[in-house]
């Protein structure tokens, strides 16, 4: 049942995706069918979610590309920034497919999945990864735009991208949002793990470039909150701190490699 | 229909031929006393048009009459006019309420100038128009939600909003700087205000005629050398002096630019020659655009549209015939009733003529007689009953009904 509800998941991700690239080539596409399908998506996704034991890369990624759906939603339903769905439902649909390769089953602590503070350290966690990931996705569409209206282009992009100050709305709340919920999600897991788990037995290597990553973060998030940094420079900077947690996981996971944890 | 158009008369001329909604009822009035049923009066500053229902020949020369009045010049005010019947007048409206007959194509406030034409006229219209301006506001819905026609932005000033909206999504309280006091500027703003955007300054090079646009936008007048340090907090500044060389520099606005911590600025260059210096668009956040690019944004929609004409036009088609199978059954049944009367009257007339020679008849044998002559009549009247209706059902009776007219002497529909 979870494999084909992630099935089904996967295979109406890639339909939101080819909905969404449809007035690219010219084909009109109500957005109501665009919301429905990602909608229908989520909710099969959602029933998935609710079966999985949170313990393990697979169902980690199966956490992260369902809130990057709730969130490509929820980012239409109030900002009317449907175009953000070219790179969310591909990317959902990616993930979903590689936590099916990966398998859907709890990695080595099964009995984790089952704890309160467990469950809302990966749950925010995912969601503050979401987050970020909306943000950069969000500053990526901004440039793009800021790019075209500069050099006077009106083509496709011009038309079909949303308008540039709700892309920097969008960004700001992405970031402003996914920040606190990272950092709550890592002091839950430091608190899971010395209340439940006998102490953190974390790598070296973790706690340095877990520290710098969030240093990163804090950056992007201190010049556009407190220096008030919008637009392209708010863009590059929520650009720069999303690399440098997707590179830094994938330096980790090279280094540590196993599907047993997410990180 | 009777009436002048963008197409067929000057702007000058069209100018003195709309008509205020004060004046449409005495105007109809005037021309439906020439000879007409009912009528309806469509004026806007493209456009004044008589929709006449029923009408005698004389009524178009009462219309021109009347156009006539409000211009002076040798030409007759006939040159400027065009008349359309039928079939043609029911597409025309269909047309100019689907926008394809405006001046830029597809434009959707036509749509709103026929409802109000519509209702305006609405107490001597009569049914017929009654029907035909509602179908046409129904064809104007129709092309708009099932083609593309009025999609984009494909005039100048609303490109500009259309330019506006892609930095800044919804414009409503964005503030508006007007540099100048052009008639293009203010109908560029005039086009920002109706979106939200709010016009706080004009500045222009005499003061008296910035106080007298700023006045009209409820903004505050300003010389040009006040407006520099306000491109500071104005997020649109629409330019359109008449000035022979740019007056917007980077000397001038670049300290004020660089103050807006990131803040977008669109500037909108609709002067001819430019206004602003190009090295301004260079600035970071800035968003400069002239008339060439608006332009390319406006053809670009334009072309969309051009490109959506063949599929309402089809829409239009469709309706015509619709109307006309409606109108076409409304025609038949009068007509039907005279043919039948008049046969009736012949077949009476000629019976009580015959009766004269059979004196020695039984009463019975009479009413036989009687009996016959309506049976046989019923008999020859069969089959044209039955061709007319299903001519009108398939909207072609007019021929027929004509020929019927000619051939049996029946009156027309004008009482001729």
């Amino acid at each position: 049942m979870l494999f084909v509800l992630h099935l089904a998941a996967l295979a109406l991700y890639g339909l939101s995706a080819a909905l969404a690239l449809a007035p690219f080539s010219g084909v009109t596409v109500s957005r109501r069918w665009t919301l429905g399908v990602a909608t229908l998506g989520a909710v099969l996704h959602g029933v998935g979610v609710t079966e999985l034991t949170l313990v393990g890369l697979g169902p980690a990624l199966s956490m992260l590309a369902w809130c990057l759906m709730l969130l490509q939603i929820g980012s239409d339903l109030l900002l009317r920034t449907g175009t953000v769905a070219l790179f969310t439902a591909p990317l959902a649909g990616g993930l979903v497919g590689l936590a099916l390769l990966l398998g859907l089953a709890p990695g080595a602590e099964p009995s984790a999945g089952r704890n309160l503070w467990f469950i809302l350290h990966v749950t925010l966690s995912v969601l503050g990864l979401a987050l970020l990931a909306l943000a950069f996705i969000s500053a990526a569409l901004y440039l793009w735009q800021f790019r075209e209206l500069k050099a006077k282009r009106f083509g496709q992009v011009f038309q079909l991208f949303p308008p540039l100050e709700r892309l920097d709305r969008l960004n700001h709340v992405a970031l402003v949002a996914g920040f606190p919920a990272l950092t709550i999600g890592v002091l839950l897991a430091i608190g899971y793990a010395v209340r439940y788990a006998g102490g953190m037995h974390v790598d070296p290597a973790q706690v340095v470039w877990g520290t710098f990553t969030w240093g990163v973060l804090g950056w992007t998030v201190w010049v556009r909150v407190v220096r008030r940094w919008a637009g392209r420079r708010a863009a590059f900077a929520s650009i720069a701190g999303f690399t440098a947690v997707v590179l830094v996981y994938m330096a980790l996971k090279l280094a540590q490699p196993g599907t047993e944890r997410f990180l | 229909m009777v009436g002048v158009n963008h197409r067929t008369a000057p702007l000058e001329v069209r100018e003195r031929f709309a008509h205020a909604s004060h004046e449409v009822p005495g105007a109809l009035t005037r021309v439906l006393s020439a000879g007409a049923a009912g009528g309806v009066l469509l004026s806007t500053c493209n456009r004044t048009e008589f929709y006449l229902t029923e009408p005698r020949d004389s009524v178009s020369d009462a219309v021109w009459e009347l156009l006539g009045e409000r211009i002076d010049g040798d030409r007759a005010v006939q040159h400027y006019g065009y008349t359309e019947r039928d079939q043609d007048a029911v597409r025309h409206l269909y047309r100019v309420s689907a926008g394809l007959d405006s001046m830029v194509l597809g434009e959707s406030q036509i749509q709103g100038q026929v409802r109000e034409a519509w209702e305006i006229s609405r107490g001597q219209a009569g049914p017929v128009l009654h029907r035909l301006f509602q179908s046409a506001l129904l064809v104007g819905a129709r092309v708009r939600h099932e083609t593309e026609l009025g999609k984009g932005a494909a005039s100048v000033p609303s490109a500009a909003v259309s330019v506006a909206s892609k930095i800044f999504g919804d414009l409503t309280g964005r503030r508006a700087l007007i540099l100048g006091a052009g008639d293009m500027a203010e109908l560029a703003a005039t086009c920002l205000v109706s979106e939200g955007a709010r016009v706080t300054l004009v500045a222009n090079r005499t003061y008296d005629r910035a106080r007298a646009i700023a006045e009209r936008l409820d903004a505050r007048a300003l010389t040009l050398d006040e407006a520099w340090p306000h491109f500071a907090d104005t997020d649109i500044a629409l330019c359109s002096t008449s000035a022979p060389h740019a007056v917007v520099t980077w000397e001038r606005v670049a300290g004020a630019i660089q103050s807006r911590r990131g803040r977008p600025l669109c500037i909108l260059d609709l002067a001819v020659p430019r206004d602003v210096d190009p090295a301004v668009g260079q600035l970071e956040n800035v968003f400069l655009y002239d008339v060439d690019d608006l332009q390319a944004v406006a053809g670009q929609a334009a072309a969309l549209r051009r490109g959506e004409i063949p599929a309402a036009e089809n829409i239009v088609s469709d309706e015509v015939e619709r109307f006309w199978t409606w109108y076409g059954g409304l025609a038949v049944v009068p007509a039907l009733k005279a043919f039948r009367e008049q046969l009736d009257d012949v077949r009476a007339a000629e019976l009580d003529r015959a009766m004269r020679h059979f004196k020695h008849l039984q009463p019975e044998d009479r009413e036989q007689l009687e009996q016959f002559s309506r049976l046989l009549l019923n008999k020859f009247l069969h089959h044209p009953t039955v061709a007319l209706k299903q001519a009108a059902e398939r909207g072609r009776a007019y021929a027929l009904l004509d020929a019927l007219r000619e051939l049996f002497g029946l009156e027309s529909r004008d009482g001729t």
